[in-house]
């Protein structure tokens, strides 16, 4: 049996974000993977895309192809654009220790990506663009309690 | 799925205003929860429950609301988005100390959104309640 792959191009817009989500769940429930892994990776294609729409493309047109797939026993979501450079994974971990009226916005996004997927990795869209990879396995515990 | 919220009042020992919130909140719409909020404190709630029972998905987005939401409630103005987190120093509470504000208090918070308030240290500014009767009886 091939193993469950889909892929969505959407506008680079914040109103299409509730499409890779619908995605995400998609092929995490036609896998059968358990509740808190599929939680997981709803999560973070949300906040990887809303990252790229707002703070790759930045107001200007463009699109992101995502992909979610099974590979082996991990979930692995692929996400492509032509934006500008921008490297989520690049930002520093927000400081929970720090009150949080001294935190910096727009941090969470990528803290949530980080305690929800296994790896996150950025590179380069050749061409032009970036290719931002995630991965999560199976496991049905949060990332907390491994 | 788009946000749909629905306003209830209810009477306890105060009035209190019940928004119960049914779909995703993400960044497409958290800023229309903050000023449906707005109106509401503009309008006379002083004492505020979110009903999350059938919110199934919350952003990081969402957080910035709730933090929004905090405010209003504490007579401050709505900060914007990339002021979000500064709401708390600006009501004088202190996550730090995990002290919990009870103007804005939420019920029926699903596993999903529960892990994302505790992985972010949200939940400790929230009263929370496991359902609606629960939360009533409590204001």
């Amino acid at each position: 049996m091939p193993a469950a792959r889909h892929r969505l191009r959407i506008p680079a817009a914040l109103d299409r974000v509730a499409d890779v989500r619908a995605l995400a769940r998609s092929v995490t429930d036609e896998i059968g993977a358990p509740q808190v892994c599929v939680d997981d990776v709803v999560q973070a294609v949300d906040e990887a895309a809303t990252n790229i729409v707002l703070h790759g493309y930045r107001g200007r047109a463009g699109w992101l192809d995502v992909a979610v797939e099974r590979e082996g026993d991990r979930v692995v979501i692929t996400i492509e654009d032509d934006a500008p450079p921008f490297d989520p994974t690049a930002h520093p971990e927000p400081d929970l220790t720090i009150p949080a009226d001294r935190r910096r916005p727009g941090g969470m996004g990528i803290h949530l990506i980080r305690l929800a997927m296994d790896a996150v990795a950025h590179r380069p869209r050749p061409g032009g663009g970036n290719i931002l990879t995630m991965s999560r396995t199976l496991d049905p515990r949060p990332m907390e309690e491994r | 799925m788009a946000l749909e919220t629905t306003v209830e009042r209810a009477e306890g020992r105060v009035p209190i205003t019940i928004v119960a919130l049914d779909g995703e909140l993400d960044a497409s719409n958290f800023e229309g929860l903050t000023a449906a909020v707005r109106d509401l404190y503009e309008q006379g709630t002083r004492q505020l429950l979110l009903d999350l029972t059938d919110l199934r998905f919350m952003a990081s987005s969402g957080l910035v609301a709730l933090h929004a939401i905090v405010r209003i409630m504490h007579g401050e103005a709505a900060p914007d988005a990339d002021a979000g987190w500064n709401a708390l120093h600006t009501v004088g509470l202190d996550a730090a100390s995990g002290s919990a504000q009870t103007e804005v208090q939420l019920c029926g918070v699903q596993p999903a959104v529960q892990r994302v308030l505790d992985r972010t240290g949200l939940s400790r500014l929230f009263v929370t309640h496991p359902d609606r009767a629960t939360a009533l009886a409590a204001f």
